[in-house]
C-alpha cells in the first residue's frame, strides 16, 4: 500500500480515488429511473416501424393507403415518398460522407429488419395493425451472408446507388499499414506461425432498447427527440442536416440510459421516422424498437476474418506482424470502417512490433450493420495476435509467458514511441502481465481436462478517429446561489457513472459537499458540445474538461474570496463549503455566500470581475491524425489489460466453463474504484460471451434466426465466474493532467484470446473460429481422437472444411494493389 | 397481442363446451407461458381463451389407491418443486424445479409443458421416460394415451381441438425403482438441447430386471430405446449413439449424437447405482 495521497485542501478528505457509492444507484436501485420508454407526454401517438423479413430485394411497390384505412391510425410513411426531401445520411470515411443510410428502403432492401414503412397510431397495437396493412411487393435477391462470398468477382451487387471513392464492388473501403518491412522480417525468423481467423458477430444486447419521443412544437417550430442514445450532438447535427432544418431547431434530451456498448453511437433510421410523424402531426411521437428490430436493425461487433502470420526470432522477440483482413461491416455503417482502422492499429499493443503489414477489404454483406462495440476491434485483433503469440513460443519451445514478459513494452523512458507511432506515455503492462499469470497459478501443473492462457492489450483512451478530426468533450459548471453546483455535459453516462464522477472531481477541486453536485441531463439546448460517450473517453477526456473547468471556477471562487477577506488568493483554501484563510479552516466564507455576491451583490465583486459563477471548458486530446501508411498515435494514452484464463473443458458435453480468472490493468489514476472494477467485470462478462456463447446466426437466406434474448446466448450471471482476482497496477498518465485512462473497454479485449489459449493448453484444440461453443468443442474433441493427433485445429483441420488450408491458397488482398495515398507512396520507401 | 374474449369456466365440462362453441378460434390457456409469448409476437391470435385457473382439481397433486400418481394438468412448476413427493417420483420435483426461470416455473404449468409438445422441454421427455398416462377429457367423454402416445410431432399432439389435458399419471412406486433424468443446456434457463431419462426395475436379487432408456431434444418427439437389462450404462450408450442418424457428418447432428451418448451413459450409470424406492 502506498501512503496516503496529500489532501489539497488539507481538510476534506479527497474524493478522487476513493469508492464513493454512486449517485446513479437510488433511482436504478428503486425502480424510479426513467428511461426513454416511460416517457409519456401529453397528445403523445406511438409508431411502429414495419421491418423487411427478407435480407437482399428489390423493391417493386410499398403501398401505405391500406393501412390509412386502419382505425386509430393518423399517419403513414414509406420510401418513395421522402426522395428529394430527407437528405440521406450515412458512412464517415476518410473526412468524406456517404450517404447510403435513409428512413425507409427505396429501390432495395439490404438487410432483413431494414425499414420498410412506418404507421403512427393514436396506440401501439393500432400501429401494429396498420402495418399490417401495408402492401408490400419484393423481389428477393440472393442474400450474401459470408463476407468472403462478397469479394468474389461474380457476387451480387449489394450497394447498387453509392459509387465509392476507395472500393468497388460490394468493397466499401481498404485500410493498409506499411511499418517497417514484413519480408526482410520473415526472411529472417526463425519461426513464422501462421493461422486463418474468424471472429463472430455479437450484439450489444443494452437491456434499454434503441428508441425515442419526439416532440415537434408547431408554435416554436423546436423538435425536442428523447432518446436513448450516446451521443446527443451527433444525432442533433445529422438530424437537423437529414431534415434540413437549423440546428437551433432541434433538441435532444437523454434520459436514463440502459446501456450502449458502443450500439447507440450514432442516428438511426426510427429517430428520423419519429421526427418526422411528429413534425407532420404536431404531437408527440413514440417509437420505441422490440428487441428483435434490435437485434436486426441496430448495430453489432463487426465479423472479420483474417489471414495473420506472425514473425518471432529464435530467443522470442516478435519481430513482424502481417494481415489480410476481410472486414464484415454489414448491409451499411457509419463506424463500421473505424473498427478496422483503430482496432488493427492500436491493437498491436502492447509490443513494439517493427514490422507491420495489414491490408484490409471492408465489404458489405446482407447482414445487420455493423459498428462499434465494446473493445472497437481491438477484441478481433487480440483474438488473432495473441494466440498467434502463442502458437509461435510453443513452435519455439518457449514459454507463453516468457515471450510476452520478453516483448511487451516496457521501455527505460517515456513518452516512448512504438514503430506503429503510439506514444507511450506510461505503462506498467509487464506487472500486470507478471502478477496475471501468478494469480492464477501459472506454473502450477494443470489438473486432465484444465488448461491456463494468457492474453495481454492495451487499449486505448479515446481516439482521434481517421474520419473525425477531433477527440474533444466539454464540462460546464455553475455555482449556484445557494451553494450547489451544476454540472452540465453533453457526454451521455449509459453505466460510466458521471454523475458520481464528475463530481467527485468538482468536490475536490473547490470543496464543495459532494451532495451538493448534481449533473444535468444532456440536453443540447444546455450543455456543451461535446462527441458523447464511447471509446472509454468518459474519466479521461471528460474527465480533463471537467478538472479543467473547476479550476477556473475555484479561481473565480477564490478571487472574490481574496477580495472580501482582503487576502491574497494564494493564502486561500477550499472545503467543507467554504473558502478560508489557508491553516484557519473553521472560519471562512460559504461558498453560498461568494455565489450569491458573484450573482446579487455584484457591487462587492473585485473591480472588473465579471459576475456569476459559471465556467465551461473543452479538452481535444493532444492525437494525431492516422498517417498513409496507417501509423500514427490515435490515443492520448493507453490503459493497459494483462488477463489470465483458467478453464476446465468436460470431455463429455464440450462444456468450457472458465474456472479462474485473473484481470490485472493499469487504468491509470483511478477515480472510483468501485465504478472501474464494475467496468472491469461487465467488460469481462462481454468478452466471455464473445469467447463462448454469442454470434449471430443466418441462415442461407440471410434471415436472423436468433434474435431475441430466448434464442441468442447472451451471458448472464450465473455463467460469470467469481472475479476475485480484478486488481490494478497503475501507471498514471502524463498525458491526462489527472493521470487517468480509460476503463471501458479493457475487461472485454484480452477475454476471447485468454480462453482460446486455455482452452488450447486444456485440450491441444486450437479454435479459430468464435465461439468456441460446447458444440464445436466436443466435435472437434471426437474429431481429435478419431485422427490420433495431437494437436488439432478446429474448424480447419475437419475433413469438411471448405476454407483455404495452407498459405499458399490464402487469398490475396483485393486492395493491395490499389494506390490509396494521395501524397505518399509507400513503394518508394 | 390481439383482442380476445378471455372465459373462465368452473368445470372441465363448461371448458370442453366453450371450446365446442368458439370452435377453432379457441385455444385453453394455463400458465401461458408458451401461449402467451406467441400471443405478443401475434403469431397466434385466438379468438377466445379457455381459462384453466378456476377448475376446481385441475392443479391437485393426488395419490391413486394403486400408488399412481396424478398430477393435475394445471399443477404449476414451483407447486410441484414443493411438493414432497416419495420416491422415484421425486424426480418430478427435480425437474421441475431446475428448468426455466423461476417467473415461468411460477405460471408455467406441467400440463401446458406437455401440450406445447416442444421436442426440448423437459416434462414431455420426463413423461415419456417414465411410461406416464394422460388423462383427457372431450365432448366424446374421457379418455387415455400414454405420453408416447401423446405426442406426435414438434409441437403436435393427439388432443383433438375440443379435448383437455386433465392430468398426467405416474406409475406406481413399484412399476420403478430408480428414475434418472439428465440434461444439457447452454444457460441455466435454456432449454435442453438433448435430455436423457433411465428408468430401471430390479429383479429380486437385485440386478436389473428392466430398463427403459428415453431420449429427447435431438428428435421431434421423445425416442424410448431398445436397451437390454443387462446392458452396461457404456453399452446403452453406444447403443443410443449409433441409434441417432448414424450416417449425418454435420457438426449439429455430430454434437447432439456425441450428448445422446454422454447422457444415456450418465443416467444408466446413475440408475444402475442408485437404491431402490422401496
Amino acid at each position: 500500500m502506498t501512503e496516503a495521497p496529500a489532501h489539497p485542501t488539507g481538510t476534506a478528505p479527497r474524493l478522487v480515488g476513493t469508492s464513493v457509492p454512486r449517485k446513479e444507484d437510488l433511482a436504478l436501485l428503486t425502480g424510479t429511473a426513467r428511461f426513454v420508454d416511460d416517457l409519456r407526454l401529453p397528445g403523445m401517438v406511438h409508431a411502429r416501424i414495419l421491418r423487411s423479413d427478407v435480407a437482399h430485394a428489390r423493391v417493386r411497390s410499398i403501398d401505405t393507403s391500406p393501412a390509412l384505412e386502419a382505425p386509430g391510425v393518423l399517419d403513414a410513411l414509406a420510401g418513395a415518398e421522402l426522395v428529394g426531401k430527407v437528405k440521406p445520411w450515412g458512412d464517415l470515411m476518410q473526412d468524406l460522407l456517404v450517404g447510403d443510410h435513409f428512413p425507409f428502403a427505396t429501390d432495395k432492401v439490404l438487410y432483413q429488419g431494414q425499414e420498410l414503412a412506418a404507421v403512427v397510431a393514436e396506440t401501439r397495437y393500432q400501429a401494429w395493425d396498420g402495418c399490417e396493412a401495408v402492401r408490400v411487393d419484393l423481389e428477393e435477391l440472393p442474400a450474401i451472408v459470408d463476407p468472403e462470398e462478397a469479394l468474389a468477382p461474380d457476387a451480387p451487387l449489394i450497394q447498387e446507388q453509392i459509387v465509392y471513392e476507395f472500393g468497388e464492388g460490394n468493397v466499401f473501403d481498404r485500410y493498409k499499414i506499411r511499418v517497417g518491412d514484413f519480408a526482410a522480417a520473415e526472411a529472417g525468423a526463425a519461426v513464422v506461425v501462421r493461422q486463418r481467423f474468424a471472429t463472430n458477430k455479437q450484439a450489444g444486447a443494452a437491456l434499454d432498447p434503441h428508441g425515442c419521443v419526439a416532440d415537434y412544437d408547431s408554435f416554436t417550430g423546436v423538435l425536442t427527440l428523447y432518446s436513448s442514445t450516446q451521443s446527443i450532438y451527433m444525432v442533433r447535427d445529422v438530424l437537423a442536416d437529414v431534415l434540413q432544418i437549423p440546428r437551433t431547431k432541434i433538441r435532444v434530451i437523454v434520459p436514463a440510459v440502459g446501456a450502449g456498448f458502443g450500439s447507440k453511437a450514432q442516428i438511426f433510421g426510427h429517430e428520423v421516422i419519429a421526427a418526422l410523424f411528429s413534425m407532420r402531426l404536431g404531437r408527440p411521437v413514440k417509437l420505441t424498437l422490440s428487441r428483435a428490430d434490435v437485434f436486426r436493425a441496430g448495430t453489432t461487433r463487426n465479423a472479420q476474418v483474417r489471414y495473420a502470420e506472425l514473425a518471432m526470432a529464435a530467443d522470442g522477440e516478435i519481430i513482424g506482424y502481417r494481415d489480410y483482413i476481410v472486414h464484415n461491416t454489414g448491409a451499411m455503417s457509419v463506424w463500421g470502417n473505424q473498427v478496422v482502422h483503430i482496432g488493427t492499429n492500436v491493437g498491436m499493443l502492447p509490443y513494439a512490433i517493427p514490422n507491420i503489414h495489414v491490408d484490409s477489404d471492408i465489404v458489405h454483406t446482407t447482414t445487420a450493420p455493423g459498428g462499434p462495440l465494446r473493445g472497437f476491434g481491438i477484441p478481433q485483433t487480440i483474438w488473432a495476435k495473441e494466440q498467434l503469440v502463442d502458437m509461435a513460443a510453443r513452435e519455439l519451445g518457449l514459454d507463453p509467458l516468457a515471450v510476452r514478459e520478453r516483448n511487451v513494452i516496457d521501455p527505460d523512458e517515456f513518452p516512448y514511441r512504438t514503430p506503429m507511432g503510439h506514444v507511450i506515455d506510461s505503462t506498467s503492462i509487464k506487472q500486470c502481465l507478471l502478477a496475471s499469470a501468478d494469480a492464477i497459478g501459472w506454473d502450477a501443473p494443470r489438473a486432465p481436462h484444465e488448461g491456463k492462457g494468457l492474453a495481454v492489450s492495451m487499449k486505448y483512451t479515446s481516439a482521434r478517429h481517421p474520419s473525425l478530426d477531433t477527440d474533444l468533450s466539454a464540462v460546464r459548471l455553475r455555482l449556484e446561489t445557494d451553494g450547489t453546483v451544476t454540472v452540465y455535459s453533453s457526454d451521455v453516462s449509459h453505466g460510466q457513472s458521471h454523475a458520481t464522477m464528475l463530481a467527485q472531481i468538482v468536490a475536490d477541486g473547490i470543496g464543495v459537499g459532494i451532495e451538493k453536485i448534481t449533473l444535468a441531463p444532456p440536453d443540447s439546448m444546455t450543455a456543451p458540445f461535446g462527441l458523447g460517450t464511447y471509446a472509454s473517453r468518459g474519466a479521461a477526456v471528460l474527465g480533463t474538461a471537467c478538472r479543467l473547468a473547476t479550476e477556473r471556477l475555484r479561481d473565480k471562487i477564490l478571487a472574490i474570496a481574496a477580495h472580501v477577506l482582503e487576502v491574497g488568493p494564494e493564502d486561500l483554501d477550499t472545503g467543507r463549503d467554504r473558502v478560508f484563510v489557508k491553516g484557519l479552516p473553521d472560519s471562512g466564507i460559504y461558498l453560498e455566500i461568494i455565489a450569491a455576491t458573484a450573482a446579487y451583490r455584484t457591487h462587492q465583486l473585485p473591480p472588473g470581475f465579471e459576475p456569476t459563477l459559471e465556467t465551461v471548458a473543452t479538452y481535444d486530446t493532444p492525437t494525431e491524425r492516422e498517417g498513409s501508411d496507417g501509423s500514427g498515435n490515435l490515443s492520448v494514452t493507453y490503459s493497459g489489460a494483462a488477463h489470465a484464463a483458467h478453464v476446465r473443458v468436460d470431455p463429455d458435453t464440450g462444456r468450457v466453463t472458465v474456472v479462474d480468472y485473473a484481470m490485472v490493468h493499469d487504468t491509470g489514476t483511478v477515480i472510483n474504484p468501485l465504478v472501474v472494477e464494475g467496468q472491469h467485470h461487465g467488460g469481462f462478462a462481454m468478452g466471455l460471451g464473445m469467447a463462448l456463447s454469442e454470434d449471430y446466426v443466418y441462415d442461407a437466406q440471410g434471415r436472423q434466426l436468433n434474435a431475441s434474448f430466448k434464442d441468442y446466448l447472451a451471458v448472464t450471471a450465473p455463467d460469470v465466474p467469481e472475479l476475485t482476482k480484478t486488481a490494478e497496477i497503475p501507471a498514471p498518465s502524463t498525458m491526462i493532467p489527472g493521470g487517468q485512462k480509460g476503463a471501458g473497454e479493457s475487461g472485454t479485449g484480452p477475454v476471447p484470446a485468454a480462453i482460446g489459449n486455455a482452452v488450447f493448453d486444456a485440450t491441444g484444440v486450437r479454435f479459430t473460429v468464435l465461439p468456441i461453443t460446447p458444440q464445436r468443442m466436443l466435435v472437434a474433441l471426437r474429431e481429435k481422437e478419431r485422427q490420433g493427433v495431437e494437436t488439432l485445429r478446429y474448424p480447419d483441420d475437419m475433413p469438411d472444411f471448405t476454407g483455404p488450408r495452407r498459405h499458399d491458397d490464402w487469398p490475396a488482398p483485393v486492395s493491395a494493389d490499389a494506390d490509396l495515398d494521395f501524397d505518399f507512396d509507400w513503394e518508394d520507401d | 397481442m390481439r383482442p380476445f374474449t378471455w372465459l373462465a369456466p368452473d368445470t372441465t365440462e363448461e371448458a370442453v363446451a366453450l371450446l365446442r362453441e368458439h370452435g377453432t378460434g379457441a385455444r385453453v390457456i394455463a400458465g401461458g407461458q408458451s401461449l402467451l409469448l406467441a400471443m405478443k409476437e401475434r403469431t397466434v391470435g385466438p379468438s377466445h381463451l379457455v381459462s384453466l385457473g378456476g377448475i376446481t382439481g385441475l392443479a391437485r397433486v393426488t395419490t391413486e389407491p394403486d400408488g399412481a400418481l396424478v398430477v393435475g394438468a394445471a399443477t404449476t412448476y414451483a407447486a410441484l418443486t414443493r411438493a414432497a413427493l416419495p420416491g422415484w417420483h421425486g424426480v418430478l420435483s427435480d425437474v421441475a424445479g431446475d428448468l426455466a426461470d423461476r417467473p415461468v416455473r411460477n405460471r408455467g404449468t406441467i400440463g401446458g409443458a406437455l401440450c406445447a409438445a416442444d421436442p426440448r422441454f423437459d416434462v414431455p421427455a420426463l413423461a415419456v421416460g417414465v411410461d406416464a398416462v394422460l388423462r383427457i377429457s372431450g365432448a366424446a367423454g374421457d379418455r387415455t394415451l400414454p405420453a408416447a402416445e401423446f405426442l406426435r410431432g414438434n409441437g403436435i399432439t393427439a388432443i383433438g381441438p375440443d379435448e383437455i389435458l386433465t392430468a398426467v399419471v405416474l406409475p406406481p412406486l413399484p412399476a420403478w425403482d430408480a428414475v434418472v433424468f439428465e440434461k444439457f443446456r447452454h444457460r441455466v434457463f435454456d432449454a435442453a438441447i438433448v435430455s436423457a431419462t433411465c428408468a430401471l426395475r430390479r429383479a429380486c436379487d437385485g440386478t436389473p430386471a428392466a430398463v427403459r432408456v428415453t431420449v429427447a431434444g435431438a428428435t421431434a418427439t421423445p425416442v424410448v430405446l431398445d436397451v437390454d437389462a443387462a446392458a452396461t450404462a457404456a453399452d446403452a450408450a453406444d447403443l443410443a449413439a449409433a441409434s441417432f442418424h448414424p450416417d449425418a457428418t454435420d457438426e449439429p447432428t455430430r454434437y447432439r449424437r456425441e450428448l445422446v451418448r454422454t447422457l444415456v451413459r450418465r443416467t444408466v450409470d446413475r440408475a444402475h447405482t442408485q437404491q431402490g424406492s422401496a
